[in-house]
């Protein structure tokens, strides 16, 4: 089932200068798999998907992104960020362009298709993620939750093989987060590949196949949803799910 | 019998005015053009251009503007190569200028929010874009009062070439008021003139920046 495998990390090492983010990463994620990793503040997961779209160079180890190796050639970079999404937790959408500019620049440039049909694309994601009606407005008259739907229509626009998602709740007022993750379950009803950095445990339960815990840049434990909400192994797992379950 | 400041002599100061104003415009439209080139080198992420750049700009900044004229009007003479006043000035000022915008811009480029650039480069844009389609747009909104400044020191700023025997508006006043005796009245309408060129650039500057600054807190 080799073909299945989209992303494979092995022995993957990163420093900032004298400081470890990770430490001797593997990963191996599968055509669907949708994986949640979590951690405290400072654990690597952050730094760790972003390494897969080459946000952040590596120094040990190898990533293989849909039969792609990424090295530090251009070319390699390219391939492999027209097959990866991402989503942040600022949004990052470009305030000067309409919503539907910004869903429409990257196919242009970097897929080069046309005009007309970036438009249809960009108006067919919109409508997916329920704001085709706002396409003519600008970022920064939405709110946060609508904001970040806008995002992931934007990334959706280059019809990537997997999602990124870097903790894509945390920068929003709590009434606005049932809309983003719905708009991720959604996405994750329709089959995509999605690796998302959260805290939300609801969700992670509801469509997680695997949930990943990190501590000090270290992979500590995953598991299945279920076994690992219900039966943590390691201590830090505990110490951690008991912290963060405290509030729900 | 000395003349009196008269048409003859206002349509004189009329003509330094526009040649203030031309030497002026082709300044900033060639300090534009190679200050933007400065600020993108400035922030390649190329350490030994970043330094060359940085050396350009030092260098410009860190010596008298009239100075520069001189090496590019006499110095260059020296080697053989016998410029125009006009030309040599216009040279000098746009060398000058290209370090000044350059710098500003540079600061503008890096007022851009990180993020912004991480999404583009997530999305696949490659650097051309980037700059062209993401970062320049923000990064000429955020300058724009800084360079409008900077505009308005240029006009004022140009007086200098005077030193080369070119004739703007400040050096055709002092000509007109050599021959009138009027000194006071020469300059007053010669400070006018200026005044009337530089001060709506002020206010437009000021009022871009408290759009800005409005904008900032939304």
């Amino acid at each position: 089932m080799q073909d299945n495998i989209l992303i494979e990390m092995k022995g993957v090492q990163k420093w900032y200068g004298g400081y470890q983010a990770l430490r001797d990463v593997n990963l191996t994620v599968r055509k669907g798999e949708k994986i949640v990793l979590c951690g405290p503040s400072g654990s690597g997961k952050s730094t760790l998907i972003r390494c897969i779209n080459r946000l952040e160079a590596i120094q040990q180890g190898s990533i293989v992104v849909n039969g792609h190796r990424l090295d530090d050639s251009i070319k390699a970079i390219d391939v492999v960020r027209q097959d990866v999404g991402m989503v942040f937790q600022s949004f990052n959408l470009f305030p000067h362009m309409t919503v539907l500019q910004n869903c429409m620049l990257a196919p242009i440039r970097a897929r080069r298709i046309g005009k007309t049909e970036a438009e249809a694309t960009a108006r067919k994601y919109l409508e997916r993620v329920r704001i085709g009606d706002q396409a003519g407005k600008y970022p920064a008259q939405l709110s946060g939750g609508q904001q970040q739907r806008v995002a992931i229509a934007r990334a959706l626009c280059m019809q990537p093989k997997v999602m990124l998602f870097d903790e894509p709740t945390s920068a929003l007022d709590p009434e606005m987060v049932k809309e983003v993750l719905d708009t991720m379950i959604g996405l994750a009803n329709d089959g995509m590949t999605m690796i998302c950095v959260t805290h939300e445990m609801g969700f992670a339960r509801q469509v997680a196949d695997r949930v990943i815990f990190m501590a000090e840049g270290q992979i500590i434990e995953e598991g299945a949803p279920d076994a690992f909400f219900r039966n943590p192994q390691h201590a830090r797992t505990r110490q951690f799910l008991g912290e963060i379950l405290a509030h729900h | 019998m000395t003349p009196h400041f008269g048409l003859p002599e206002f349509g004189f100061l009329l003509r330094g005015l526009q040649w203030t104003v031309l030497l002026t415009l082709v300044a900033f439209a060639g300090g534009c053009t190679a200050g933007l080139a400065v600020a993108l080198l400035r922030t390649c992420g190329h350490r030994g251009v970043e330094w060359i750049t940085r050396i350009y700009i030092g260098i410009f900044q860190g010596t008298p503007l009239l100075l520069q004229l001189f090496v590019v009007y006499y110095g260059l003479a020296l080697t053989g190569l016998k410029l125009d006043a006009f030309v040599a000035v216009a040279i000098g000022f746009t060398v000058n200028a290209s370090a000044f915008l350059g710098e500003i811009w540079r600061g503008a480029i890096q007022a851009v929010p990180r993020g912004q650039t991480e999404a583009a480069m997530a999305l696949g844009l490659h650097y051309s874009s980037r700059m062209r389609d993401i970062v320049l747009p923000q990064a000429i909104r955020i300058s724009l009062p800084a360079t409008i400044g900077y505009l308005v020191q240029l006009i004022k700023g140009t007086s200098l070439a005077a030193i080369v025997g070119f004739i703007e508006l400040a050096r055709a006043g002092q000509i007109v008021s050599n021959q009138t005796f009027q000194p006071l009245l020469v300059f007053g309408v010669v400070g006018a003139m200026y005044f009337i060129l530089c001060w709506p650039l002020s206010w437009w500057g000021s009022r871009m920046e408290a759009r800005l600054a409005l904008a900032s807190q939304r």
